[in-house]
This record gives structure tokens, C-alpha cells and sequence, in this order.
């Protein structure tokens, strides 16, 4: 994009050449707010900002109306430092999104800086690397850049939070990054403080001095005050600036601007809300309706607003506005803009109150209009804001693919969870969707199950609208999981599979099919065609750009490799898996589960059983369902059998108990029930082994080693010093020592040791 | 989980619509404060009510909570 378009602020949607599909953004959340000098010159702010240059934060946190976005702006169009700006909201509280938006602002200061970066979050890797990759591409720029993070107090979410830290740390010199917050944001602030990594700009410094004010009001307002009613102004908003600038709108249209100061002065009402009510009064009918109405849209063009308040004239009452830069800011030119922010809470808080309904059908309108013209996402926000139901099941049929494939499955899913039954059976692939999205960010397993129960419902009553696309997906979920009868998620698998492979329209989900079907193959015992499935879903071209069924697959891998005793083969599958499931959903979804159980199968092969069972009680847990489910029942198989292996038999036998009721529930269990089967027969012959005195997990070299000094006068301390250890480790080992020998004290580990006969080895017993 | 009732006080009196944007909250204006009453969920709701505030602007001066009386 040329400089000559960007300084047009040319209204698309963003769009990446060459990167193949392109993440659904906000247009104007990159466009920065306006290079135009701020009302009231102040270069004490401007030198507070230079004071920052060669630190990588500095941090600008006021609470709202202090001219944070101002103060940042107006320096960044006087020093004109190369810039990429983001403008941060909810639907960015999560790391694709986020580092999306912030790739996606760099590559707009020159081409191909960002590119990199956006390429890496197409595919699968943990967020480091895209990030590294966005630093590669700054420091390649060779001049010092500027990252603004407007409104970061939205990111909430910790993962991004701790990506920025690490973001942080690893910036290239002479870049500066400057977040714009109304809270101080989770991040390693003290550390950056106490290495002096940091500058901060808050309220204190935010705030008009009242020479200041003076200037604002008196001299850019033109009202005729005294130093007098200047003080008491100043005094009464506490130089709050968003307040001051009501102050002057007001003041400009009262006939005794000093009689008015001294009224304001005395009253005790709320600064902005006071001030807010005077200059919506002070407004004529029409000035007031477009006002109040302009206030529900946000972020708004003129043509919106013509469109969405049926008026024709938008354009130049902006402009008017516009020139004294107090009312309504404007974004880049002939572009987006905002009324001041502040004075719309009031105003929005006004026309409820006045037409409770008219609210609602301004968003609608925006969300018809802006959805005409290709901005999905401004138009999902108006939707969702309306109540429009069929519009944003509309949008989302529409735009639910490009979703799942960027990655923004969390997005899709937050938008299915606002819709009502009846709208998502009316839309079939808003249920299959819903279910996938479900499956690769959702808390549990319930999700899944419901939308899959809506894609039933869709595909009784709407059968005409159930395409081979939908049929293929909803297939597919139900072989990936399985759910009840393993018979049955083989057929689906297979089903899948064949519509998938012969039909156009289903073709983008043959990864998912193939990943599905493994898995399905894989509980029917079937490892040799498990496998065969799940390499064919790598196979598939565009494999790196389906997170999830790519994991599925690597998954599946991992325990067939386990299986077939190929350790090295499963842990680099299983690895792989983790990575993916890292970057795309957290270990907190049901493909984080099956990446963790994956994994701890390799953990067990590779003897790691402590680790191993850590990694299966996580996926246990998260597969714990009121429903009896065939991944659920192998956990809890697999868990016991881990125990059975770490010599505790108790709660061995607690896991093979709820295996085997689960297991009794289910329609048709495939190889779990044998799986049960041959934990049950470890586990009574380590009970047998165990009462007739034996040890059943023996102690590792280095716990012997341990084991052995315990045998003598030494302390503990001298135990470490004598094997060049740390007293901590001395003291794990002998936990671990009291654990695997049943004792609690120290001379009750000695004397076990010594009746089994392990102090009389002098090798190790493994 | 036990209903509370937060008694939120916040600087500077509020006009009767803005309250109005706080559902569920009954108002009261105290000695050039405004005092801001009514059951609260959990706090995912309390929460909610303090960003509504934020929001406006206003300035938190008191959130204390108070063991519901009587079931409602």
C-alpha cells in the first residue's frame, strides 16, 4: 500500500498479499487517530514522552477522559517517529488475534516487515516464534519504531498479557513500545520499573495545570472568564482534560459564562455529568438527535451515519464539528470518526432513557450497512449490540470458515454462544461450526455435545440447507470424539471421509476427516489403518493451516508409535501436537486434552511416570463428564495403569473402579474394555507382589545413592555436601525414598531397605 | 454462593438517568456523593458494575459488602 493511500485512510478490509486467507479485522482499529495538533499545545507532555526514547515500555494509564490517546498522538505527529498503532478492544483478548493486529499495523509501515510474523501464526507454532519473527522484521527497518497500544486495559487474557512481556524483553533497540491504558495491565511493570526499562505518564501528569485550562477555555474556547472563575474551573474538574473540554463547549454557548462558572462551581453534581447535560442542551433538536444517535454507533463514517439516521448531511456537520476538535474527534481523514468519548456514555445514557428502543435499531441499521460493505466484524459488534439474531447468524455462515482457519475459533464461538436454538438449527454450518469451534477453544465437552445435538436438529428440519459440507463436518466431530460407541464413530469417520473426498464444497475438511477417523480407528483397536489415517490427513496440502486436525492427528500418532514401541517416533509426534495446541487453544479445550494425553502415554513409554501422570490427570479431568464417554473411560484406564506402574495401588484401583462403571454404560467401548481388562491383571499381581513384601517402584540410582547414606550417622546436610547435591534435592529424594518404601521416618527407611535387601546391592536395581 | 448486597459510593452526585444505566441498583445521593445499592451475583457482576463506572469516569471512593437480610 503506497504512503499517498494510507494517509487517504482508503477504507477495506485488511488484507495481507500473497498469505493466502486473510484474518477477518477491524479496519479502523490500525487507521491512527489523526496527525492534527492537540487543542492546547503542550510540550511538557511531548518532553515527558521524549524522556522515554531508548526504554522499550512506556506506559500512559489514566482513567478515561485524560487525553492518554491525545497526548500520544499529537507527539507522535510532531516527532514523526515510523508508527503502527493499534486501537485494542474485547475481541482482542486473545494471542492470534492480538499479534494479528499488531503484525499486521507493522507491515503497514512498510510492506513485508509484518509479513513474516503473519505467516507464522497461519501455521503452528507457539507465539515465540511469530513474535521473534515481528522483531526480526523491526529491526530491519533500521529506524527507530514506534508500536502504540491504544485501550490495552481490554487485553485481559494472561496468555497475551505474558506474550507481551516476553515481546517486552526481546525488542530490538531504538523501538519503543507505548501502551495506552485506563488500568495499569498485567504485566511485569515492577521488573521493568526497577531496571529503569520503563517511563510512565499517569493522571498527575495528564492533567491541565490551570494555565493550562486557561488556555483551552479562555483562548482556543474564546469564553470570556476571569482569572477568578479560571481557578474555580480548574479547581472543580481537577483538570480532568475531557472535562474541561464540556467545560468549553458549554461555557461557549451560556450568555454569562462567568455566572455559569460560578453555578457550576458551587454545585455538587457529578463534573461529567453535569457538564454533559449542559451541552447537550445547549444543542438544537436536530444537533442533539444526531448527537445522541451518533453516540450509540462508536466508530462511524459519515455515510454510516447518514444511513443509519436517514439524514443526508452527515458529512458536513462533521466537518463543522470537526474544526474545533472538541466534540467529535476524527480518525484519518475523510475516514472514521468518534464523538468524545465521555459525553457519549451520557448521551447514550440520555437516549435510553428518552427512547429506550431507538438504541437498538441504530446498531441494526450499522450492522446492515457495515456488513453491505465488508466490514463483518464492526457489523458482528452492532448485531450482537442489537439483538439481531438472524443478521450475525447471517454474517457468521458467511464468515465462520475464515474464522476457523485464522485461528479465531474463540471469535466464532463467543458469537454462536449469543444465539438462540431455533437460529443456529436454521443455519446448519453456524451448528457444525459451533461444534468445531467448541471442540478446539471450549472449556469441556458439553459445548460440542450440544451443537452437535442442534446440527441433528438442523439436519431434521432443514434438511435442504444440510449440504455435504455440513454433513461431512458433523461427521467428522462425531468420529473425533467418539462419544459413546466406538462402532459408530468408525462408520462416521469413514462416512466423513468419502463426502469430503468426493465433494468440492467438502474438500477443506478433509484433514479433520482423516484426523477423526484415526482416532475413531484407533479406540477400535485398529492401529495399522489408525495410522494410515492419520498420515493421510498430513498429507493433505493445507494441513499447517487446520490447527486442529492437524493436533488430532499428531496425536493419534504419538499413541500408535507408543503402541508399536517406537518411543523416539511417538515423542516427536506428541511434541509436535502440544506445540500446535499451544499457540491455537491452551491446554484448557478438548484438543489441549487429547495433546496431553498423548503426550503423557510417551512420559510412561519413556519412564517419566510421574510426569505421565500428571499430563493424563489433566486430560482426565477435562474429559470428566456427566455423560459415560469412550475417551473418558481410557483415561481413567490409562491413569490406573500409570499408577499400577508407580506403586499406588489405592488409587490404581480407584480409576480401574470408575473405568469399569463408565465402561458398563457405554454402548460399545472397542479396545478399552481390553485395556481394562489387562490393568486389572497388573494391577492384582502388583498387590500380590506388594503383600507378599516387595518393593514395587524402585528407587532410582540417585535415590539409592541417597538411601544408602541414610544408613549412617550423616545429616542431611552432610548427605548433600558428601554427593554434591543441593539440600533441597537431598530432601525431594527422600520423599520420594519414604513414598516408594511406605515408611515415615528415617529409620524406618533404613530398616525396610535393609529386609528387602536393597542396601545390600551394589548396583542399581533398574 | 452467599447474595450480597454492595453499597458502592462513588464522588459527585449522579442525575437520574445515569443510574438508570446501572440496572438492578437502587440510587441515593449523600453529602455530594451518590451511593449506589442492590444484590450483586458474583462478583463477575461486581466487576461489571465497577468497569460501568469506570467508564463514566467516576471515582470510587467506598465498595463494601453487606450480608443480604432477607431472600428476595
Amino acid at each position: 500500500m503506497s504512503a499517498e493511500e494510507h494517509a487517504r485512510g482508503r477504507l477495506r478490509l485488511a488484507a495481507i498479499p500473497e498469505a493466502g486467507e486473510a484474518p477477518l479485522l477491524a479496519e479502523a482499529k490500525l487507521a491512527a487517530p489523526c496527525a492534527r495538533a492537540e487543542i492546547v499545545a503542550r510540550p511538557r507532555l511531548g518532553q515527558a514522552l521524549d524522556a522515554g526514547e531508548g526504554t522499550p515500555l512506556t506506559l500512559v494509564a489514566a482513567p478515561a477522559g485524560f487525553g492518554k490517546t491525545t497526548a500520544v498522538r499529537a507527539w507522535c505527529a510532531d516527532r514523526d517517529p515510523p508508527l503502527a498503532w493499534v486501537s485494542l478492544d474485547a475481541g482482542d483478548n486473545d494471542l492470534a488475534r492480538f499479534w494479528t493486529y499488531v503484525s499486521t499495523a507493522v507491515d503497514r509501515v512498510r510492506e513485508g516487515l509484518g509479513r513474516g510474523a503473519l505467516q507464522r501464526l497461519r501455521s503452528t507454532r507457539a507465539i515465540e516464534e511469530p513474535i521473534d519473527e515481528l522483531m526480526n522484521g523491526i529491526a530491519a527497518l533500521g529506524q527507530g519504531l514506534v508500536i502504540v497500544l491504544d485501550d490495552l486495559q481490554t487485553v485481559t487474557d494472561r496468555e497475551c498479557l505474558a506474550s507481551l512481556d516476553y515481546a517486552l524483553d526481546h525488542l530490538p533497540a531504538r523501538v519503543r513500545v507505548i501502551a495506552i491504558s485506563r488500568a495499569d495491565p498485567m504485566l511485569r511493570l515492577a521488573r521493568q520499573r526497577a531496571a529503569g526499562r520503563m517511563i510512565e505518564l499517569r493522571a498527575g501528569d495528564l492533567a491541565f495545570t490551570t494555565e493550562e485550562a486557561r488556555e483551552l477555555v479562555v483562548e482556543h474556547g474564546g469564553v470570556d472568564l476571569g482569572a477568578e472563575e479560571v481557578r474555580l474551573l480548574h479547581e472543580r474538574t481537577q483538570g480532568w482534560p475531557a472535562a474541561l473540554v464540556l467545560a468549553a463547549i458549554w461555557l461557549r454557548s451560556v450568555d454569562d459564562p462567568r455566572l455559569a462558572v460560578h453555578a457550576f462551581g458551587g454545585s455538587h453534581r457529578f463534573v461529567a455529568d453535569y457538564l454533559s447535560q449542559e451541552v447537550i442542551a445547549s444543542l438544537d433538536a436536530d444537533m442533539e438527535a444526531f448527537l445522541l444517535s451518533a453516540s450509540v454507533l462508536g466508530r462511524f463514517t459519515p455515510e454510516l451515519s447518514d444511513e443509519v439516521l436517514t439524514r443526508s448531511d452527515s458529512a458536513s456537520i462533521l466537518a463543522n464539528l470537526d474544526r474545533s476538535n472538541l466534540l467529535v474527534s476524527g480518525l484519518e481523514r475523510g475516514g472514521w470518526y468518534r464523538i468524545h468519548p465521555l459525553l457519549a456514555e451520557f448521551a447514550i445514557a440520555q437516549l435510553a432513557a428518552l427512547e429506550p428502543t431507538s438504541a437498538q435499531e441504530i446498531h441494526r441499521r450499522a450492522g446492515v450497512w457495515l456488513s453491505e460493505r465488508g466490514f463483518p466484524v464492526e457489523a458482528a459488534q452492532h448485531a450482537a449490540a442489537a439483538g439481531d439474531h438472524d443478521l450475525l447468524a447471517e454474517l457468521m455462515v458467511k464468515h465462520h470458515l475464515t474464522l476457523i482457519r485464522t485461528g479465531d475459533a474463540r471469535t466464532l464461538l463467543n458469537w454462536v454462544r449469543t444465539l438462540p436454538d431455533e437460529v443456529v438449527v436454521r443455519h446448519p454450518a453456524l451448528a457444525v461450526g459451533g461444534a468445531t469451534a467448541a471442540g478446539m477453544v471450549g472449556q469441556s465437552t458439553l459445548e460440542q455435545r450440544r451443537f452437535l445435538r442442534l446440527a441433528e436438529r438442523a439436519q431434521a428440519e432443514h434438511a435442504d440447507r444440510f449440504g455435504p459440507y455440513a454433513h461431512a463436518a458433523a461427521a467428522t466431530v462425531r468420529a473425533a470424539t467418539v462419544d459413546g460407541d466406538v462402532g459408530l464413530a468408525v462408520a462416521e469417520g469413514r462416512r466423513a471421509v468419502e463426502l469430503a473426498e468426493a465433494h468440492a464444497e467438502a474438500g477443506s475438511l478433509l484433514v479433520a476427516a482423516h484426523a477423526g477417523y484415526a482416532r475413531a480407528l484407533y479406540f477400535a483397536g485398529d492401529v495399522n489403518a489408525a495410522w494410515a489415517a492419520a498420515m493421510r490427513a498430513l498429507e493433505q496440502p493445507e494441513v499447517e493451516r487446520i490447527p486442529p486436525g492437524h493436533a488430532l492427528a499428531r496425536a493419534t500418532l504419538a499413541l500408535v508409535s507408543v503402541e508399536k514401541r517406537r518411543v523416539e517416533t511417538a515423542r516427536i509426534h506428541a511434541e509436535k501436537g502440544k506445540s500446535i495446541v499451544a499457540r491455537l487453544a491452551g491446554s484448557r479445550s478438548w484438543i489441549g486434552a487429547n495433546a496431553a494425553a498423548a503426550l503423557g502415554a510417551v512420559l510412561e513409554a519413556e519412564g517419566h511416570l510421574g510426569e505421565a501422570e500428571r499430563e493424563l490427570a489433566h486430560a482426565e479431568h477435562f474429559f470428566h463428564d456427566e455423560v459415560a464417554t469412550v475417551h473418558h473411560a481410557w483415561l481413567l484406564v490409562a491413569l490406573a495403569r500409570v499408577r499400577v506402574r508407580r506403586g499406588r495401588l489405592d488409587e490404581a484401583r480407584t480409576a480401574l473402579n470408575a473405568a469399569r462403571d463408565e465402561i458398563g454404560d457405554l454402548l460399545d467401548g472397542g479396545r478399552v474394555t481390553s485395556m481394562a481388562a489387562a490393568v486389572e491383571a497388573e494391577l492384582e499381581e502388583a498387590a500380590a507382589r506388594a503383600a507378599g513384601g516387595e518393593i514395587l517402584a524402585p528407587p532410582s540410582a540417585a535415590e539409592l545413592a541417597v538411601l544408602r547414606l541414610l544408613d549412617s550417622e550423616l545429616s542431611a546436610r552432610q548427605i548433600a555436601v558428601e554427593l554434591f547435591l543441593s539440600a533441597n534435592t537431598v530432601r525431594t529424594h527422600t520423599r520420594a525414598i519414604y513414598r516408594k518404601l511406605d515408611v515415615n521416618s528415617r529409620a524406618d527407611a533404613v530398616a525396610r531397605a535393609q529386609e528387602v535387601g536393597l542396601l545390600g546391592h551394589t548396583e542399581s536395581p533398574r | 454462593m452467599p447474595r450480597r448486597q454492595y453499597r458502592l459510593v462513588v464522588e459527585g452526585e449522579l442525575s437520574d438517568q445515569v443510574a438508570l444505566v446501572l440496572e438492578g441498583m437502587t440510587m441515593s445521593r449523600e453529602g455530594g456523593n451518590t451511593v449506589l445499592v442492590g444484590p450483586v451475583r458474583d462478583q463477575a457482576e461486581l466487576q461489571g458494575y465497577l468497569q460501568r463506572l469506570s467508564d463514566f469516569g467516576l471515582t470510587l471512593l467506598s465498595a463494601t459488602a453487606v450480608e443480604e437480610e432477607t431472600r428476595s
